[in-house]
């Protein structure tokens, strides 16, 4: 026979100490429902693709420090180098890095003029083989030809007539249908024209928390700048021996200039989300040690109440309760309270969800989350409670005559 | 209903072996009334203990209504408890955050009788002690005797035909403990048969018989002849 009757009337005569525990339930199913939602909310973010074939490319820095140095002929000198060499894909010099934090943006916008809205576009500078140095997908269009390829100086303002874009920026551009966007025209700083003569299916900027973080355009220009970037493509297992050898290639071959900054994209990936590891990695501690606070809360609770009741416990055996029937009386007693503390922790947990996404423009908490987290209580409940419980199950009937021993 | 033979029980603490009871040996037929009085420290309360179930002796027999008691796991004893047994403790016991009402009903739910049959039961018990219109009480707003009562109540609830008290009057005063012991005088004549533990030479005379227990070792006085001792296994 289930007791719920006579135990909740009990419960209501000593209310404090449950109520401390569902309120303490309460707090964590709050707490950890919504860092739980913010982990994934993370999560996603980092699981998003950058476009770029990560797995098999690097970069380095090339910088010039030697005067009246040719640095056009040199770039196509070293470009030609690095891609003759065995195992290497593709490369190109680049401005910027996908994911590194640092870049260059600029407005795009369909029609010219001042007060056109505009839309904001990391600019990636890259030579006909940037798309497959990168390893983007062009999703329609034609990549640049030598031709469209022009020199760029560190002041210049001209923009190059052609553009390459990702699928995000041509749905936004065009009305969300990005198959509008090839061949039309976008106008950069304002009024300067380029065509839209390819799609990539999806490139990221080098700012993973900015809004237009999938919106990239490549355009068509190397830099003559005493600093610049080669980013190489490798054949797949290949990159990690290319790496120095590549580096000592180019230090080799040409000593007015320093080779630095060797780096994978894995490891710029986890640069780039380290934030957002360890924001997770302490979520995911708060979230472990408050539910550890509570279960040892409830052991806690457990282990005074039944202290307090030992007399009691000894006259239920007398009258005929089993071990089991004791140590169900305790599970459930604490499937009460932990309902308690669980239907309040739905409040509270909405509640901040709501405060956080108000505050932090975050979509809303899933109602399966909820769930999942109401369940995981009151299963911590369960467990933290049955060792006590086992402890009650234990109390001799004896108890019932003897003394307070 | 009830018969032990040579029922030993012994207490093992810190290298000290207390002999609680060493080789009782007694039978009580259906509506027997026993006390059971000695000296404090004597055993009564271990007798009353493995009598009842709460405890298992260290050696010897015991059949209870046709059982063997040691054949029996925890689950069985604690329905032997439940459906044969009634207790009435010296200090009551009763729950203090249950109403009166909730305290009757304890061992009718781990019967399993349905709600119905409980508070038919309930209502009838309590209105037998007089407690009938303080369901709704705690135990702490009545007197002791009020109490007892309503323990007297709970024990007879599940019908038991066997009852237990270990010192039932040992904290009433002296008209309470008239009282309930008539309340036991009527339940025992209605057919339940009672073993009670008691101080009072006076209560203990009332019983059918008188079983005085020493140092562990228990003998029967012959009614009306209380100073001529026999051994309780030469009856
Ligand atoms: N759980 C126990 N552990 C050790 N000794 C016990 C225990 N229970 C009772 N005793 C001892 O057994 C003896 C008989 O005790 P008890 O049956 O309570 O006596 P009575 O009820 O006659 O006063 C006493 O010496 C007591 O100290
Ligand atoms: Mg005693």
């Amino acid at each position: 026979m289930l007791e719920l009757g006579p135990m909740l009337r009990a419960l209501m005569r000593n209310k404090i100490g449950a109520l401390l525990i569902a309120l303490q339930i309460a707090l964590t199913l709050t707490i950890m429902v919504n860092a739980i939602f913010m982990m994934q909310e993370r999560n996603r973010q980092m699981a998003r693709a950058s476009g770029v074939d990560e797995q098999n490319t690097f970069y380095l820095s090339n910088t010039v420090f030697g005067e009246n140095y040719p640095l056009q002929s040199n770039l196509a000198r070293d470009l030609d180098q690095i891609r003759k060499t065995p195992g290497v894909v593709a490369a190109t010099q680049i401005n910027a890095i996908p994911l590194s934090g640092g870049g260059w943006s600029m407005g795009l916008q369909t029609k010219p003029g001042d007060d056109v809205d505009g839309t904001g576009t990391a600019v990636y500078f890259v030579d006909t083989q940037g798309i497959t140095a990168l390893g983007v997908e062009l999703l329609a269009g034609e990549n640049f030809s030598e031709s469209d390829i022009s020199w760029r100086e560190r002041t210049s303002n001209k923009w190059p007539p052609k553009i390459i874009i990702t699928q995000k920026l041509a749905e936004k551009l065009f009305d969300g249908d990005w198959k509008k966007a090839l061949g039309q025209t976008v106008y950069i700083n304002n009024h300067d024209p380029m065509q839209v003569t390819g799609i990539v299916k999806s490139l990221q900027s080098p700012w993973n928390g900015w809004d237009n973080t999938e919106h990239a355009s490549l355009v068509p220009s190397q830099l003559e700048n005493k600093g610049s970037r080669l980013f190489i493509r490798t054949e797949p297992g290949r990159r990690d021996a290319l790496m120095p050898q590549i580096e000592k290639m180019l230090a080799d071959s040409d000593k007015q200039r320093i080779i630095r900054n060797v780096k994978t994209m894995t490891e710029t990936r986890a640069e780039s989300y380290r934030e957002h590891q360890a924001t997770n990695n302490i979520l995911l501690t708060v979230i472990i040690v408050l539910t550890l606070i509570t279960g040892f809360g409830i052991v806690g609770l457990a282990m005074f109440s039944i202290n307090r009741r030992t007399r009691q416990i000894g006259t239920r055996r007398a009258l005929g309760a089993s071990q089991w029937q004791i140590m169900r009386f305790f599970m459930l007693e604490n499937l009460l309270i932990s309902s308690l503390g669980v239907v309040l922790g739905i409040g509270g947990a909405i509640g901040l969800n709501i405060w956080l996404v108000s505050t932090f423009a975050m979509t809303p908490l899933t109602p399966g989350l909820l769930l999942v987290g109401c369940a995981a209580l009151l299963l911590v409940g369960q467990l933290a409670v049955s060792y006590p419980a086992l402890i009650a199950a234990r109390i001799s009937p004896a108890t019932a005559t003897r003394g307070r021993a | 209903m009830l018969s032990m033979k040579n029922i030993s029980k012994s207490f093992a603490t810190d290298n000290v072996v207390t002999h609680a009871l060493r080789d009782i040996k007694l039978d009580l037929s259906e509506g027997d009334f026993v006390s059971v009085i000695g000296p404090s420290g004597s055993g009564k309360t271990t007798f009353l203990n493995i009598a009842g179930l709460l405890e298992s002796s260290t050696s010897g027999e015991y059949w209870l209504d046709g059982e063997d008691i040691s054949k029996l796991d925890d689950k069985g004893r604690s329905r032997m408890r439940n459906q044969k047994i009634g207790f009435i403790f010296q200090s009551f016991n009763l729950i203090p955050d249950l109403n009166l009402f909730d305290n009757v009903d304890v061992p009718l739910r781990y019967r399993g009788f349905n709600a119905a049959e409980r508070k038919k039961r309930i209502e009838y018990h309590l209105d037998q002690v007089g407690l009938a219109s303080r369901m709704k009480h705690l135990p702490s707003q009545l007197s002791g005797g009020q109490q007892q009562r309503v323990a007297i109540a709970r024990a007879l609830a599940t019908s038991p035909r066997f009852l237990l008290a270990d010192e039932p009057t040992g904290n009433l005063d002296s008209s309470m403990a008239q009282s309930v012991m008539s309340l036991l005088e009527d339940i025992n004549a209605n057919g339940t048969t009672i073993l009670m533990v008691t101080h009072d030479n006076g209560l203990a005379a009332r019983a059918k018989r008188q079983i005085f227990i020493k140092d562990g070792q228990a003998q029967e006085l012959m009614q009306g002849h209380h100073h001529n001792i026999h051994n309780l296994a030469a009856v």
